[in-house]
């Protein structure tokens, strides 16, 4: 199965408000509320309200760079799979699973968008990459293999496509993959997607990139928090893992 | 025409010798303010480097005069001694205020600390709010502001409580030995794992530590973000206490053994 097979209606998208949508046990609206509007997101046992200045314009709903949840510790995705051995300079192509985080975006008349409001299903979790010394905190998931893409409720989880390239003379067993959030462009259609690749230099080291190409026609570029910010950050092409590739 | 004398003894020569000295000092200057722009403008307030960037070029070009000067027949020995009179003058005047420009050189140079980290300096614990050429700015915990000089910062023991990235929490509990350890254990590891801060590489660790004569000794451990690690381990105490109690796990009274003779 290829991505194409499963670009149907997306639960995703712009809307002009008032608008109210439901997803899965969290309910978004914004509703007019006297010369302004109301955003109200309603989840068990949480309610967060915010004011917005106008009662018409446009609502941007879609999955984001999945490391701002609860807290920001952390700008980095990692992702622990089943450990995969490559032979010396081979290749391949695997399918993993990563937790999905949605944003709210407020667009404004330019090309501009504001961050309303992060909110995730997912169950956050975060890890170290590296030693207690000279590590990164990560934001983790635990995903199978896939050599198809998996099903997946796009408002949990999205799926990557990775290819790993083994540039060693050796054979190396990898199971993990970690990236930076600056480097991060998620497409949407009905599941949540991001196109990858992994060059493996030895055991320690690999470059991570994550592609700017929707991994199939039709996906739609999710705005992302990181250009929403006007971060002064510069965006980065790579991440360099030099902390291994396995347990 | 080079030999042409423009005053005194002083010739066109000496002139261009000394303007090629000023000038090769001007370009030093302006290079080595570009490489500290750019390596401590993470590290040091705008303002604050602005200033160290103008004192240290200032410092190059005077540099640069001290070493043209010889061209006007201006002898260094002479200037030595004079210059070394002034200079043991001030260097008295103002030791103090040396030593603390000269420790918050090292301290950029060295980065102990960084502005947000979480430090603790002698009796003195808060985060740092601004590190200044002359000074460092910590903010306590209970919100007090406190100057405290870069002489006392550089030459103190520091501790940075956010230097790595993550630090490992240790709880050490005691449960009686009519208890069920084992349930104890499975009761903590699933508030570890629930929690979302709580690592999952290096994971968390639950075990018997110790058989003591009051009770089964526990003990506890996890990694948590450098950032976040207080809020974690205050939080998971308070779960681990309410869980443990939810389950009838008690914490033993401590027992006493009196013996004696006759009363």
């Amino acid at each position: 199965m290829d991505f194409c097979a499963l670009i149907v209606e997306s639960v995703y998208g712009s809307s002009q408000y008032p608008f109210n949508r439901q997803f899965g046990p969290v309910s978004v609206s914004i509703e007019p509320s006297g010369n302004f509007s109301l955003y109200r997101r309603v989840q068990p046992g949480r309610t967060v309200e915010k004011v917005i200045g106008n009662r018409e314009g446009t609502v941007v709903v879609n999955p984001v760079e999945p490391v701002h949840l609860p807290g920001e510790v952390t700008g980095m995705l990692e992702l622990h799979f089943t450990p995969i051995s490559l032979e010396p300079e081979s290749s391949c192509k695997i399918y993993l699973k990563f937790p999905v985080e949605i944003g709210v975006f407020l667009q404004g008349r330019g090309d501009g968008f504001d961050v309303l409001d992060i909110f995730s299903l997912a169950r956050p979790r975060f890890s170290l990459y590296g030693t207690p010394e000279r590590g990164l905190i990560t934001r983790h998931a635990d995903t199978r293999v896939y050599d198809q893409v998996p099903a997946t409720d796009p408002l949990e989880e999205g799926v990557m496509a990775l290819s790993v390239k083994n540039s060693s003379r050796s054979w190396v067993e990898v199971s993990r993959a970690v990236f930076d959030h600056r480097n991060m462009h998620l497409y949407h259609g009905e599941m949540v997607a991001m196109t990858a690749q992994m060059e493996v230099f030895s055991r320690e080291v690999a470059e991570t990139r994550i592609l700017a190409r929707a991994p199939a026609e039709g996906m739609q570029a999710s705005v992302r928090l990181f250009s929403a910010g006007k971060s002064f950050i510069p965006e980065i092409p790579l991440f360099l893992m030099e902390y291994g590739v396995g347990e | 025409m080079l030999d042409t004398i423009v005053f005194g003894t002083v010739t066109v020569l000496d002139l261009m010798i000394f303007a090629l000295t000023i000038l090769v000092a001007f370009v030093i200057s302006r290079i080595v303010g570009i490489y500290l722009k750019k390596s401590l403008s993470d590290h040091i307030q705008k303002t604050e480097l602005a200033k160290l960037i103008r004192v240290v070029q200032a410092a190059i070009i005077l540099i640069g005069v001290y070493l043209g000067l010889p061209s006007f027949d201006v002898h260094i020995a002479d200037l030595l001694i004079v210059g070394g009179t002034a200079g043991l003058v001030l260097a008295f005047a103002t030791q103090k205020i040396a030593s603390n420009f000269g420790s918050g050189i090292f301290l950029l140079a060295e980065r102990p600390v960084k502005i947000g980290d979480n430090i603790r300096i002698e009796d003195i614990s808060g985060a740092v709010e601004e590190i200044h050429i002359l000074s460092t700015i910590v903010r306590t915990d209970d919100g007090v502001y406190v100057r405290i000089p870069n002489e006392k910062v550089f030459t103190s023991d520091i501790i940075n409580y956010m230097a790595n990235p993550a630090r490992r929490f240790e709880y050490v509990l005691r449960i009686g030995y009519d208890h069920d350890t084992a349930l104890a254990v499975r009761v903590i590891t699933g508030l570890l794992e629930a929690h979302p801060y709580v690592l999952a590489h290096p994971g968390p660790a639950v075990f018997v530590s110790a058989l003591e004569e009051s009770g089964v000794q526990m003990k506890v451990q996890g990694w948590a973000p450098s950032p976040v690690y207080g809020m974690v381990r205050n939080e998971l105490l308070g779960s681990i206490k309410s869980a443990m109690q939810e389950q009838g796990i008690e914490t033993p009274s401590p027992r006493v053994r009196i013996t004696g003779g006759e009363w």
